[in-house]
């Protein structure tokens, strides 16, 4: 299957061994896997902004870059949620229809639905706690999100125990929002900041060494917070610790 | 890049420990609402019939209203139409100066605070007493609630307790709940008894039989209705629900969102004022028609006000009501202001990460996330879209609609790792008031591809 | 053109898209015992229920549950410990300083511990004013949630109705739950046979 690897821009610039691990694990598992050089930014953080119209050249731009491929696959939940649920409707508004969105997929997911990955190589004994981020958890159902009743489950949670000596755990408030939201983070700092900080609290109070979740942008959020509060806790995405065996 | 309710937000959370309460607090509740909600098998089932049946009403409301009416004054019941605040406010006054109305007592009601009717009819020299205890307890300080279903959900109970040593005159420094709810209710007891008319509002009204339903824990609704002999009702049009079927729906969604209850202490039906008495229904338009049209926003007029979308609320619960330029707070006090008036609320728009926990806790499925992301995209047409962000947002699409820049900007972005702390964290630079920059990378990943550095796995 | 007049007409003319009303079947809750679950609710809404034995005497009952209350308002027949007639009051102000009603309730819901009781006395203020309520009900008029409690009130014709959930309470200080704001203090279910 020929996957096109879809590296957001942050993920891009501040964590590229995301990005490496991405490709890592799946060409391991056996895709052909190739990434277009000339992509740059799905365009969530204009569009929550309020100037989705925008996003109309970067949609397009997206769709032909990766038009040829089978499956499209990214590291970050909250882009692909993006590019599933509003591209359609983006560029249909402006008559183009969009062959990507329905093949585009969280790394995760892909893992999970798609290759339905059961086993993996390679040891990580540590305690890591997993941050069900937002979009993950109520657009893409990587997780039950804890507001709605449905049978409890969790495809992250599935991958993780696929690597030995791991012991996942998770946060009370399960899957409230760590505030990063994008430009939120900024227009509204003091808010974003307290959320994030609580949400910090509540994973440091598994006992984990390590948070891990299918969004670097809630990591990285995460992370900031807990430098400026000298917080003792390792950030990783879930494909560096599914890669920990490679 | 900061807005009126960025300013009051931040005000809210200098006093550090109330914050900390209010969020706990109000989580609390959401947890309550968890429990019950996940007790109930055939929940989701409920919250999407519950959603089919308002969308079904609410897109069938002339025919829907026309029934109710007919039953309403078939039972005796006298029928009112406002079509905004200012005739409701009318009518309510109308009513209670020919019956020479010195003393109304009411039960709470959100559409009574939109209508600002008991500034109106205090002005017309008409004592109104607000029965329910946090609305009491609010009125006595002149304040508007922060929470449509716990308005004083913000007062800790020193404060309470002072407000009832000033106005009850109870025992100094004595702030035990139970000794102030019961001082409350002495207190209201004789207002009841000597009350000349009642007002509440109505949590449904059942077309098929005319009956108007209210929901209260307190008993204040009921009990205010039980001695004088004239009732008002003031219910928004968007209150009815078809029939009884539809009703226990309803009935077994409310008290679990809004409280974590399976059902409130008294779920009282009206139907026919006794013979002697009064019953006046003031049907209150005030814009809802209006909504019918906004095929993006119509789905608020499913909203049954039971405040779980404020609960759930990660920004709400840290930031409080007051924080909002609206008097409804939360996700659907953000839509509804938005709907009353897109400039003057606009400012509410960013009290909002879009974590979507608000679509999920509606008991009739709301669109409230997805609402409040439609309206920051017609904020720009509306001239109201935050200059900063939008120069930002024109930043970023031209770099990324250049790739060839967009990778050099990766190059060139490590720079900003060495540069000194005083240039980076400053005022301009909102992202480090609270929070470490990131470490952007030596090499992005586009540059470690192109250089053959991004390995298989051997 | 009248305000109702212009209402109707402006909901016409703005409705778009009109949708139909959805067949409502639901697979709702239904308990082993309903008995029991009635009476457990009961509990965690702050009242209680207890089962009137074969042999027992009504009024012996009431007097052990309240043996304090010296003012008992009731026009069921039978309850020969009731001192008032609610019937012959004048005004519902009368009925002020009551310190037990007994009332006949006409349907208990299992899922959440409340009763239907539709007016059948001269005032309703009794059901709301009197400090302590004991509300007598008929098991076989249990039934296991509201779209079954609703089915039956729809047959009914009241002009008032209420369903009561224990007793009084509010939790608007600091989320505590205080019984007794405005209603009655305590609420008592008698299952008869």
């Amino acid at each position: 299957m020929k996957v096109g690897l879809f590296i957001p821009c942050y993920v891009n610039a501040i964590y590229p061994e995301v990005g490496i691990a991405t490709y890592k694990l799946l060409d391991y598992l056996g895709a052909d896997v190739n990434y277009p050089v000339r992509q740059t930014c799905c365009g969530q953080p204009m569009a929550n902004a309020g100037f989705e119209q925008m996003v109309v050249d970067l949609a397009k731009h997206f769709d032909d870059l990766f038009s040829g491929y089978d499956y499209i696959v990214s590291p970050s939940s909250s882009c692909v949620s993006f590019v599933k649920k509003k591209y359609s409707l983006i560029m249909q508004n402006e008559g183009y229809p969009c062959q990507t969105s329905g093949k585009t997929h969280d790394v995760c997911e892909f893992l999970h639905d798609v290759l339905k990955v059961d086993k993996l190589p390679g040891k990580f004994p540590h305690k890591v706690s997993i941050h069900n981020s937002c979009h993950g958890v109520r657009e893409l159902h990587l997780s039950s999100a804890s507001e709605l009743n449905i049978p409890r489950h969790s495809k992250i949670k599935n991958l993780l125990s696929t690597i030995e000596g791991i012991e996942i755990l998770e946060p009370d408030k399960i899957d409230e929002c760590c505030g990063f939201g994008g430009m939120f983070s900024i227009e509204e700092q003091a808010v974003s900041v307290r959320m994030g900080y609580d949400k910090l609290k509540n994973h440091l109070a598994t006992g984990a060494e390590y948070i891990t979740g299918a969004d670097s942008s809630c990591l990285m959020h995460m992370q900031g917070i807990a430098e400026r509060e000298r917080l003792p806790v390792k950030f990783l995405h879930v494909v560096q610790i599914l890669t920990a065996g490679l | 890049m900061s807005t009126k309710h960025s300013k009051a937000a931040e005000r809210f959370m200098n006093n550090t420990e109330h914050e900390r309460w209010h969020n706990e607090t109000l989580w609390q509740v959401r947890a309550k609402r968890d429990k019950l909600a996940m007790e109930i098998p055939e929940w989701e089932q409920l919250r999407d019939l519950a959603s089919r049946i308002k969308t079904h009403t609410i897109t069938n409301l002339d025919r829907y209203l026309t029934q109710f009416a007919e039953r309403a004054e078939a039972n005796g019941a006298i029928i009112h139409w406002a079509k905004d605040a200012n005739d409701h406010n009318e009518i309510v006054y109308d009513i209670l100066r020919k019956r020479d109305v010195k003393k109304l007592v009411k039960s709470k009601s959100m559409l009574t605070e939109e209508c600002k009717m008991n500034e109106y009819l205090m002005d017309k020299g008409i004592d109104v007493i607000e029965s329910d205890l946090g609305e009491r307890v609010l009125q006595l300080i002149h304040k508007q609630p922060s929470h449509i279903v716990m308005p004083a959900i913000h007062l800790q109970k020193e404060e309470i307790g002072k407000i009832f040593e000033n106005e009850l005159y109870t025992e100094k420094g004595n702030n035990n709940p139970v000794y102030l709810v019961h001082a409350a209710r002495e207190n209201l007891r004789k207002e009841f008894l000597s009350a000349d008319a009642a007002m509440t509002g109505a949590n449904f009204g059942v077309a098929t039989s005319g009956d108007i339903v209210i929901c209260t824990n307190e008993g204040n609704a009921d009990m205010g209705t039980s001695f004088p002999k004239l009732h008002i009702v003031s219910m928004g049009i968007e209150k009815l629900i078809p029939d009884y079927k539809s009703l226990s729906i309803f009935i077994r969604l409310l008290a679990r969102s809004a409280t974590g209850q399976p059902i409130t202490t008294y779920t009282s039906h009206y139907r026919k004022p006794r013979k002697g008495n009064e019953m006046h229904i003031v049907l209150v338009d005030n814009g809802r028609s209006d909504i019918l049209k906004n095929e993006d926003h119509v789905q608020t007029l499913k909203c049954i006000r039971c405040g779980a979308c404020m609960n759930t609320c990660p920004v709400y619960r840290r930031i409080g009501g007051y924080s909002y330029t609206y008097f409804i707070p939360g996700p659907i006090g953000i839509n509804l202001g938005m709907l009353e008036s897109p400039r003057k609320y606009a400012d509410n728009l960013s009290a909002c990460s879009l974590c979507y926990s608000c679509n999920n806790i509606c008991p009739v499925k709301i669109d409230l996330a997805d609402q409040i992301y439609k309206w920051r995209q017609s904020l720009d047409s509306l001239d109201e879209a935050d200059r900063a962000k939008k120069l930002v947002s024109y930043a970023m699409k031209f770099l990324f609609r250049h790739p060839t820049l967009y990778n050099v900007v990766l190059k060139i972005a490590p720079i900003v790792n060495k540069m000194p702390r005083s240039l980076i964290y400053n005022s301009f630079n909102d992202w480090g008031k609270g929070r470490e920059l990131p470490v952007f990378a030596e090499e992005s990943f586009t540059r470690m591809w192109k250089k053959g550095k991004v390995k298989k796995h051997e | 053109m009248s305000n109702k007049d212009e209402i109707l007409n402006n909901i016409r003319k703005n409705t778009k898209t009109v949708y139909g009303m959805p067949k409502i079947v639901i697979d709702a809750i239904q308990y082993p015992d309903i008995r029991t679950k009635f009476m457990e609710s009961m509990e965690l809404v702050g009242g209680k229920a207890i089962e009137l034995k074969q042999d027992e005497d009504i009024n012996q009952c009431i007097r052990e549950l309240y043996p304090t209350v010296t003012s008992i308002v009731s026009n069921i027949p039978g309850i020969t410990i009731a001192n008032i007639n609610p019937d012959r009051i004048v005004f519902p102000n009368e009925l002020d300083g009551t310190d037990l009603a007994v009332v006949k309730g006409e349907i208990g819901v299992a899922e959440n511990g409340s009763v239907w009781i539709s007016r059948v006395i001269k005032e309703k203020a009794l059901y709301f004013v009197s400090e302590n309520l004991i509300i007598l009900l008929d098991k076989k008029d249990l039934v296991h949630n509201m779209h079954e409690a609703y089915q039956r009130v729809e047959m009914t014709n009241h002009d008032f109705g209420v369903f009561i959930s224990g007793p009084s309470k509010t939790a608007d200080i600091e989320q505590t739950l205080v019984i007794g704001a405005h209603g009655a203090r305590d609420v008592t279910v008698i299952l008869q046979i």
